[in-house]
């Protein structure tokens, strides 16, 4: 598969851990603009392809490329400075600093600073300081958080603490946007305004989005394409509509969970 | 020389072991490096001592009430400083800080109470030597290693084929499915100590037989330490492995290189099993979770 | 009144060497227990240096601060590259101080274990207050900057601070090299404040108290160890308690620190703090 004009792909990815392999030969591509969901049975590998992705894991084989570029087995930093970002499955923020603080962190990273200025603290440093904290609140402000910019991150409710993780992401300025569970423990209303939400990030901040979600109202709605994962490998993927009717995705979800290597409708 | 040189090594090692094993057993189960050992095994020592100066008693009761001692000291030392921790579910770390807390207060409580002075067992053994293939070995020597081995591999036996040597183990592999199992934890752990301290109790004696009895004598087990985490920490034929290993390489570099060379070189093997392979000759994956 | 001006000069030169510590354990969320080392670095280099090159003893104070940042480099590049479980990077380190302390004690240069007598006293109460300040300044804006954003990322959460840029390495090194500094620089006012300096005062002990003060007075906090040294040094010696019961004091505070308090005295906090005041940029006070 070349990586030619793919905006994000990935080609034979295969994770083993000792004798488990959790991702097997996984290829898919991403295009730009797009909000493409993961979706899959528990235990699928949906979220082994995130650590992947961006080096949390170092691959057993196989590829990943972002704009051409070969990524994989990358550190996590520099996959971020390349242009991915992420939020996790069970939030991790920086629990004890306040929210500006957590969205200042990636912005700061993102500057070439003097370390003798920084130290001495010239004004120089204050006003570059200065302007950094006011890209901070505006970033708040984004997602409606800015009221809550000098509380500590771990006293917000959950659902603005999954907000908080989604700012920061978007701190790091990434080309592409990895939402892992992002509606995880929200009723349908708040599920329905996420949607809402992530179509207009997609817009305001011009990233692509991939996301693994098992809300399938959330998915339907808003993804497209679709992955449908199984066993660690592809299973189908496709709109949503192909992937509903699809054989192999029905009979995985109504457990029959046979091994199905020939992944039908492939992207 | 040769041979005297790999034989001393051994008997080193063999009371290295001793005192591995302890370091070996806390973590197998708790994931903790537990530094209040080294403490104990001096306080097993005073324990002999006083059985031995005192009320003196014979090589076997010394070693028995020592050994009692020192079990009875390592479980209170796990109820006082550790068992609110566990229960905390506080980050080994901490657990860690803890018992380098009870390390500097035992001994410093000993120096300020008992004092500094240096003390000697009676002459158990005399200073019987054997020959062996033309060398000179001290009968406490040979019996030192003697006896490691044969306590480790009955302490082996006892982990791996005893009802509450499997539960020990299961407690190894999952410490919350163990109590949902209906284990009695706290009893496990208990157990676990009593082992430790046991066999803190035997090193301190032979320890102090072999170098005089004082407050800071429990600085040696930075040693077994070393030699634990070579073996790879949590394994007991592993701690075994390693306080021989130790044991004969310590006593050959300091013969044939120089004696003043041999810790800067163990603190260097230390450093490189940490770096180079953290789980040790025979440990298994001790990842902290993500 | 001397005795009074030369307590609180002692505990002044602690307390730089506890600032150090708490960069890297307080903000960074790595512990060691060997950071005597840097502090031995530090006085030797510049005790050497003033001893027997007759180098000023300003110079002398950079360059044992300097040395002691390098030699962290020794220790620090292999086992923060191999990620170590922060238990075993503690022990790593303790192995790397005990090591260090040997070669002390056997070096020529260093007169070996006997120590290295009659350095100059060239450390007034003045000049470690003036140390004290500017080390107190530096501490903290480096801790608002870039890196030391990055730091507490790391402490805070290690995976989520990849994803957020940070560089976990070389943070790291950067952290551990920022601490042995200030722990050079409290060795060199050390070595020529005492006059004396032996191999023996370097040991894990030291190391142990130099952790108990960054404990007790909190993690994340500049102010919290600084008042925990002070009072480590000062109250025994107001008491005069002696020297071995002071170290059954500490070990005993470590315990019960761990047990009821893990916080500390200003866990994550600012004596600033308690009344109350904000930064004009939002960014809490510390």
């Amino acid at each position: 598969m070349s990586a030619g004009h793919t905006f994000f792909s990935v080609t034979g990815l295969t994770k083993d851990f000792g004798g488990i392999r959790a991702v097997d030969d996984l290829c898919f591509s991403v295009e730009k603009g797009s909000i493409t969901g993961i979706i899959g049975p528990n235990g699928a590998g949906k979220t082994t392809v995130f650590n992947l992705v961006t080096g949390v894991y170092r691959p057993t084989s196989g590829a990943i490329h972002l704009m051409g570029e070969p990524i994989g087995g990358l550190r996590p930093d520099a996959i971020v400075r390349k242009g991915i970002a992420r939020t996790f499955q069970n939030i991790r923020l920086f629990n004890r600093q306040s929210c500006l603080e957590n969205v200042m962190t990636p912005l700061l990273q993102r500057e070439r600073h003097s370390f003798v200025g920084s130290v001495l603290r010239t004004p120089g440093a204050r006003r570059r300081q200065r302007d950094l904290a006011d890209r901070g609140r505006s970033l708040l402000a984004s997602l409606g958080l800015e009221p809550f910019a000098s509380q500590q991150a771990n006293t917000l409710p959950y659902g603005l603490q999954r907000k908080l993780e989604i700012v920061r992401a978007l701190a790091t300025g990434p080309e592409l946007l990895l939402l892992d569970e992002p509606a995880a423990g929200m009723n349908p209303e708040e599920t329905k305004r996420l949607a809402e939400l992530i179509a207009e990030i997609r817009e305001r901040f011009d990233v692509t989005i991939l996301l693994i979600e098992h809300h399938m109202d959330l998915v339907m709605n808003i993804c497209e394409p679709i992955v449908v994962m199984n066993f660690g490998a592809l299973l189908a993927c496709g709109t949503p509509d192909e992937v509903r009717s699809n054989p192999d995705v029905i009979a995985a979800y109504l457990g029959k969970g046979k091994k199905s290597h020939d992944a039908s409708a492939q992207g | 020389m040769f041979l005297q040189t790999l034989i001393t090594g051994l008997s080193i090692g063999g009371i290295y072991a001793l005192m591995a094993v302890g370091y070996s057993l806390v973590f197998s189960v708790l994931n903790f490096s537990n530094f209040a050992h080294g403490a104990v095994i001096m306080l097993g020592a005073y324990v002999g001592l006083a059985l031995a100066t005192k009320l003196s008693l014979g090589f076997g009761l010394v070693l028995a009430g020592s050994v009692a001692g020192a079990g009875i000291i390592a479980v209170l030392n796990e109820r006082l400083a550790y068992s609110v921790l566990r229960r905390r579910k506080a980050p080994s770390l901490y657990l860690m800080i803890s018992a380098m807390g009870c390390s500097v207060f035992l001994e410093n409580l000993v120096y300020a109470t008992i004092g500094s002075r240096f003390y000697a067992f009676p002459e158990f053994f005399g200073r019987q030597v054997l020959t062996l293939w033309g060398s000179s070995v001290s009968l406490l020597d040979m019996g030192a290693f003697l006896f490691a081995l044969v306590s480790i591999f009955a302490l082996h036996v006892f982990i791996s084929s005893t009802r509450t040597g499997i539960a020990i183990r299961a407690g190894v592999s999952d410490m919350t499915m163990c109590s949902l199992m209906g284990v009695d934890l706290n009893r496990l752990i208990a157990i676990v100590f009593l082992l430790a301290g046991g066999f803190a109790g035997v090193a301190g004696v032979f320890l102090g037989i072999k170098y005089l009895v004082y407050p800071t004598m429990g600085w040696v087990t930075n040693k077994a330490y070393i030699a634990a985490v070579i073996g790879g920490l949590g394994s007991l034929p592993g701690a075994l492995a390693g306080g021989l290993i130790l044991g004969v390489v310590e006593t050959f570099v300091s013969s044939y290189v120089s004696s003043v060379l041999r810790d800067v070189f163990s603190f260097s093997l230390l450093i490189a099993f940490l770096v180079l392979r953290p789980n040790g000759l025979m440990g298994q994956d001790t990842e902290e979770k993500v | 009144m001397d005795y009074i001006l030369s307590v609180a000069t002692l505990a002044g030169i602690n307390m730089i060497a506890v600032l150090g510590l708490s960069v890297f354990t307080g903000f960074t969320g790595l512990f060691s227990l060997g950071h005597a080392a840097f502090i031995a670095v530090g006085a030797y280099t510049s005790a050497v240096l003033t001893y027997y090159y007759y180098v000023p003893f300003a110079l002398a104070l950079v360059a044992g601060s300097a040395m002691a940042g390098a030699v962290s480099l020794v220790i620090g590049i292999p086992t923060l590259r191999a990620k170590l479980r922060s238990d075993y990077f503690a022990i790593a380190i303790l192995g790397f101080g005990e090591a260090l302390r040997v070669l002390l004690e056997n070096l020529t240069i260093t007169n070996g274990a006997r120590g290295l007598p009659g350095i100059d006293s060239f450390t007034t109460p003045f000049t470690v207050l003036f140390c004290l300040a500017v080390s107190v300044v530096l501490v903290s804006n480096f801790l608002r900057s870039r890196w030391g954003a990055a730091c507490i990322a790391i402490r805070e959460d290690p995976i989520a601070a990849e994803m957020a840029g940070v560089r976990l390495f070389r943070t790291r090194l950067l952290s551990l090299m920022v601490s042995a500094v200030f722990c050079g620089l409290s060795g060199g006012l050390m070595a020529h404040y005492l006059s004396f300096i032996q191999p023996v005062m370097f040991t894990l002990t030291q190391s142990t108290q130099l952790l108990a003060a960054v404990i007790a007075g909190g993690m994340g906090s500049i102010s919290g160890p600084l008042i925990a040294s002070f009072a480590f040094i000062a109250l025994p010696e107001a008491l005069r308690v002696a020297q071995m019961w002071r170290l059954v004091a500490y070990g005993l505070l470590l315990v019960l620190i761990m047990v009821y308090r893990p916080q500390g005295l200003m866990g994550y906090r600012e004596i600033t703090s308690l009344f109350g005041k904000r930064r004009d940029d939002g960014r809490r006070e510390r």
